[in-house]
Order: structure tokens, then C-alpha cells, then sequence
């Protein structure tokens, strides 16, 4: 009886229940799905690096069966993926930037967050799905690009197989490190909300700023060199006797620790002014 | 139901909005006037949560916007039709709202339907027109069936038939109970549409009140009225006791104060005196609007010298409707004016 009274009695509570965070995952599953710039930048990602892959392969087949025969260090096996580190790197980058930034110059951010007001759940979303669908792409593109860069190089019998030490961590480690760099644009989408901007200055960080750094003379600029995020990223993406310059470089998962750690330190920058700034 | 509270935003050295103190009661349309940049937009984007009140509070149903655990289906919110990804279709658009609040999808081909999109729905909206921008950004305020609405300047780029339609929409919703907030720079607009107004200049809140009451402050009618026997009707008015002033447009009309356009006609026919004109005259209330919020546009480009009612009128005759003075004349020929000068002025505080 105490029972019925108190179900009778009850402030009948809204007809809704409260969004979640998985209702959060779905939408922003959704918008990612909805704008042809993703399907662009990953059909990119993928047949872009593939093709650089192969092309290079192809030019350099022969002189790199040479520089092998002759035991040259720098005729490193990790060759075959040298079109993720050209075309890749970029596409994977600009997919993260253009996650968020594309709702800042569009004016959709103020219609997403009085869709969803706890802003950090949008960012922790986007970050959640671009990581997981980069890695998919980017490990699948791994594989292409290892595979059609062997073809011209199994030719001169130079080829590379995945049982070669370091082969498959680098195959996957490709995968992750561009899940790492798409989060790692979106962290700086953010942070700048700007497109052009964002991409300006990532693409700087990774291809220009990264090697510069070097020209600072002793330690200082060592040290730079090792934990600029391309540099310490793309360790784990490496094989082959040219990575075993551990004084310049860390080792693989070392890199790749140390670049997450600064991808994450962004994000957490871009989440707290994110839940401070206007929209 | 919407409350603010001292609800201050502070941009560097300019104050947005300064101290708004007012209550949005639900059942009623509640027109939120003010000149461009008076703080409307800011007022909204706080109370959406989207932009951070320097000081003071604003809560809908007593909760902070940021606290509703499904905001679209409390607070449904127009705020510009652009604010959208022009790279998505309107389906899409709408789907992804849905999804963010756990909105069954039919719902969204329901207020597809509703707001007439169902041609253009699986059409990216970087093509729409500015009215098929609205009513996208309409469709996806009712998509939660909120209890709260929100629209700021929602006839914006409407064709005459669309602004009818957001009027009558504006009023179903107050009349099934709900609360509706609807922001405009056009009193005539309001006028039309509000049960209760709000008037904001520089951010301080002005007015608020009734829509009757506003209209009986602000804008109470006169006689106008034109004979050739213009002097004797003049005599006999004033010998009525009436307040009888000079039309400011010098075609020897007088205006008649506090009567009816009946005894003025009577008058004349028991004298028989001829009437070539005899009106009812309902100063405009964009008058009344642009001399309470005159002194909070924030540049006065050209104001003064076409205003010349808002200078004559008022000290002298102590009559409520002094506002209106220019009569249809000034009416016709000042609300443009102002209007662009209003519109000229830099838009930050409201971006």
C-alpha cells in the first residue's frame, strides 16, 4: 500500500530521459559521417599515401637494392611506408583540425552546444571516434602501402616481410601514430578554431619547425629534436638499421609515449578553454 | 519560464548588457525589443548558455541552461540561420540534433513536414535561401517539442506569407502554454505578435510590460482633422475645453486630443462646417520604441534632425502621446531612418 502511495505521489518527472554520453557518441558519429570533407580526407589518407608509397618504391627499387648490397644504413626497409609520412601525416592532421574547426567557420558550434552543453563530452566524442576511425584507415593504409611498396622492391629482391624485426610494430604503430596526429589537430582546432590557422601551424610544427630545431647547437637542441611531436610520433612508425641512432631519436614506444602525452596535455588545454571561452 | 537576474556581460570597457533584471512567463509571447546591438543576441546566448554572464544569473525553469539533462527537449532556440554546416543536408543537420538528445529520428521528418522543408530535405543547406534557412533553424527549435522557445529576429528574410506563418506559429506555441521569447528590432513586428515586451537600449532594460500597456503609454491616438472653415472649428473645440494642437505638417490640419473622431464630426455638422479630412491617428509605435531607446543608440547618425517631433512635442503640452507628435507624416518618414542608423553601428557585443 506504502508502495502505491508513493509512486502516486511522486513528482511525475519529465516525459525524457537525460541525454548521455553515448547519445553524444551517435550524434557526432553522425555528423562526421554527414560532411563529404571526411570521406575526402581519408579516401586521400588512404589511396594518396598508398600511391606515394609505390611510386617511391619504384623510383628508388633499384638503387636501394644496391645501397642494401653495399650495407648502407640509410637504405632503410621502412621505405615501403614513406607515403603515410608524406601524405598520411597531412591527411590525418587536417581530418582532426577540420572536425571542430569546420563548426567554428560555419557558426554550427552554437547550435551543437545548445544541442549539448557539457562541452567537454562533444570534445572527449570527437577525440574518442577520430582516434578510433584514423586508426582503422590509417592501419588498413599501412598495410596497402607495405604491400604495393614491396611489389617493385620483391622485383630486386630487397623485399621486406613482416616477420623482419620491427616490421608489423611499425605497421601498426603507423596506425596509431596517425590516430595520435588526427587527435593531436583536433586538440589545436580547438585551441585556435580556425582552419587555416590550425593547419598552418601543425603542419609547420611536424614538417618544418620539427627539423629546425636541430640547428640550436648542443643539448637544448637535441632535446628538442627528440620530443618535437613528428619526431617522437613517428619513431613508432620506423624499422630498419636507420632508427638505431638512439642518441638522436627515442625509441619507438618511448616516442610514441611521449607524443601522446603531449597530444593529451593540447587536448586538456583545448578542453578547459573550451568550457571557458563563448561560443 | 525564463528568469535573469542581474545578468551582466562585460566586453572589455563596453557593457553588453548591464543589470538585466526580467521574467519570461510561459503561455504568453514575449517580444524582446531593442536597436541593433543593444544586448538581444548577448541576452540570448547567455540565457542558452553559450556565452558566460559576467556577473548575475539566468535560469530556465529555475536551472542554468547547462544543467538541463536534455536541453532540446526543454529549450528550443533559434539563434541564426547560418549557424549551421552548410556541407550537411537539413535532414542530416537535424538528425545529428536529435541524436545529440536521444530524439526519436521520426521526429525529425515530423517538423520537416512542419515547417514545409520536405522538398529540400536531403539537400545540402549551403544552397538554402535565407528563408529556408529560418525555417530550418525553426525546425530544429521544435524538434525536442520544448516547453521554451526561443527566436532571435525570426522573420528575418521571410517572404510576407513565412512571416504570417512564424506569427501564427509564435502564437500557437504561447497558446499551448508554452514559454515563448521571440527577439526583434521591429516594434510593428512585435506589436503584431507579443502579448508582453521587453525593451532593452545599451543593455539596460527599458520596459517591461504589457503590449496594451506599452501601446496606451506610449502611443495614444489623436484626431486629425482639415476644414476650410478651419479658424471657426478651432474656436469651437477650444471652447469645448479640448486639446487642440497645429498638425507640425502645415496644411492647416489640427490635431485634437483626448475626443473621439465622432464628436469632432458632430461638432462640425451641428455648425455646419465642412470636413475635408476627419482621422483616427495611431502614432506609430516604432516612434514610441525610438524615443525610449533613442539615447542607448550608440550613434546618433542623422537622428536629430529627422526627428523634429520627439524635440517640439514633449515639454509644452503634457499630453501622454507626446511621442507620437510627428504624427503620420513623421511616422512615415522616421522609422527608416533611425533604423539604418541603428544598423550601421559596429556589431560586436552582439556576436
Amino acid at each position: 500500500m506504502s508502495t502505491a502511495t508513493a509512486t502516486a505521489d511522486a513528482p511525475t518527472g519529465p516525459a525524457f530521459r537525460r541525454a548521455g554520453f553515448g547519445d553524444v557518441i551517435s550524434s557526432e558519429w553522425l555528423k562526421l559521417r554527414t560532411v563529404r570533407s571526411t570521406f575526402w580526407t581519408l579516401i586521400t589518407l588512404f589511396a594518396g599515401s598508398a600511391a606515394v608509397s609505390l611510386l617511391i618504391c619504384v623510383a628508388a627499387a633499384d638503387q636501394y637494392a644496391k645501397d642494401r648490397a653495399a650495407g648502407n644504413p640509410d637504405a632503410s626497409p621502412d621505405i615501403v611506408l614513406l607515403g603515410l609520412a608524406f601524405v598520411g601525416q597531412i591527411a590525418a592532421y587536417v581530418l582532426g583540425v577540420m572536425t571542430i574547426s569546420t563548426e567554428y567557420t560555419t557558426g554550427a558550434i552554437r547550435t551543437s552546444l545548445t544541442a549539448m552543453p557539457r562541452r567537454v563530452e562533444i570534445l572527449v566524442a570527437k577525440a574518442i571516434l577520430l582516434a578510433v576511425i584514423v586508426f582503422v584507415v590509417g592501419l588498413a593504409t599501412a598495410f596497402a602501402c607495405f604491400y604495393l611498396g614491396n611489389i617493385p622492391l620483391r622485383a630486386k629482391h630487397v623485399g621486406v616481410d613482416l616477420s623482419d624485426p620491427g616490421v608489423l610494430r611499425g605497421v601498426f604503430g603507423s596506425g596509431l601514430y596517425l590516430a595520435g596526429l588526427a587527435v593531436f589537430g583536433l586538440a589545436l582546432g580547438f585551441l585556435l578554431r580556425h582552419t587555416a590557422g590550425a593547419i598552418t601551424i601543425g603542419l609547420a610544427l611536424i614538417f618544418i619547425i620539427g627539423g629546425l630545431v636541430q640547428l640550436i647547437p648542443g643539448s637544448i637542441g637535441r632535446w628538442l629534436y627528440k620530443v618535437m611531436p613528428g619526431n617522437a610520433g613517428g619513431q613508432i612508425t620506423q624499422f630498419g638499421e636507420r632508427n638505431h641512432n638512439a642518441d638522436k631519436n627515442f625509441a619507438p614506444w618511448t616516442g610514441f609515449t611521449v607524443f601522446i602525452l603531449e597530444v593529451l596535455v593540447l587536448l586538456i588545454i583545448g578542453a578547459i578553454l573550451f568550457e571557458r571561452r563563448d561560443a | 519560464m525564463i528568469r535573469a537576474v542581474g545578468l551582466t556581460k562585460r566586453y572589455g570597457d563596453r557593457l553588453a548588457v548591464d543589470h538585466a533584471d526580467f521574467t519570461v512567463e510561459p503561455g504568453t509571447v514575449t517580444g524582446f525589443l531593442g536597436p541593433n546591438g543593444a544586448g538581444k543576441s548577448t541576452t540570448m546566448r547567455m540565457i542558452l548558455g553559450l556565452d558566460h554572464p559576467t556577473a548575475g544569473s539566468v535560469t530556465v525553469d529555475g536551472r542554468p541552461y547547462r544543467q538541463l539533462p536534455a536541453p532540446l527537449r526543454e529549450v528550443g532556440a533559434l539563434l541564426d540561420a547560418k549557424a549551421v554546416h552548410g556541407g550537411r543536408s537539413a535532414h542530416h543537420h537535424l538528425a545529428c540534433l536529435a541524436k545529440s538528445n536521444g530524439i526519436p529520428l521520426k521526429r525529425v521528418d515530423e517538423v520537416i513536414s512542419l515547417v514545409g522543408l520536405d522538398q529540400v530535405a536531403k539537400k545540402r543547406s549551403k544552397n538554402f535561401s535565407l528563408g529556408m534557412g529560418q525555417r530550418l533553424g525553426i525546425a530544429g527549435a521544435l524538434l525536442g517539442d520544448p516547453g521554451t522557445l526561443l527566436f532571435d529576429e525570426p522573420v528575418n528574410g521571410l517572404d510576407p506569407e513565412g512571416i504570417l506563418w512564424v506569427r501564427n506559429l509564435m502564437k500557437s506555441l504561447a497558446a499551448q502554454g508554452r514559454t515563448v521569447f521571440v527577439s526583434s528590432h521591429l516594434m510593428s513586428e512585435m506589436a503584431l505578435t507579443a502579448d508582453r515586451v521587453i525593451v532593452i537600449g545599451r543593455g539596460q532594460i527599458k520596459a517591461d510590460t504589457t503590449m496594451r500597456e506599452f501601446i496606451a503609454q506610449n502611443a495614444t491616438t489623436h484626431v486629425r482633422v482639415r476644414s476650410p472653415h478651419i479658424g471657426k472649428l478651432h474656436e469651437l473645440m477650444t471652447g469645448n475645453g479640448w486639446q487642440v494642437e497645429a498638425a507640425p505638417d502645415e496644411d492647416g490640419a489640427l490635431r485634437v486630443h483626448n475626443v473621439t473622431s465622432d464628436a469632432v464630426g458632430e461638432l462640425a455638422g451641428q455648425n455646419g462646417l465642412w470636413l475635408h479630412e476627419l482621422a483616427v491617428v495611431q502614432p506609430s509605435l516604432e516612434e514610441a520604441f525610438m524615443s525610449m531607446t533613442a539615447d542607448s543608440v550608440e550613434y546618433h547618425a542623422g537622428l536629430n534632425g529627422l526627428d523634429p517631433g520627439s524635440t517640439g512635442g514633449v515639454p509644452g503640452s503634457g499630453v501622454p502621446g507626446t511621442p507620437g507628435t510627428p504624427g503620420a507624416a513623421g511616422a512615415a518618414g522616421t522609422p527608416g531612418a533611425p533604423g539604418a542608423a541603428a544598423s550601421d553601428q559596429p556589431n560586436g557585443g552582439a556576436r
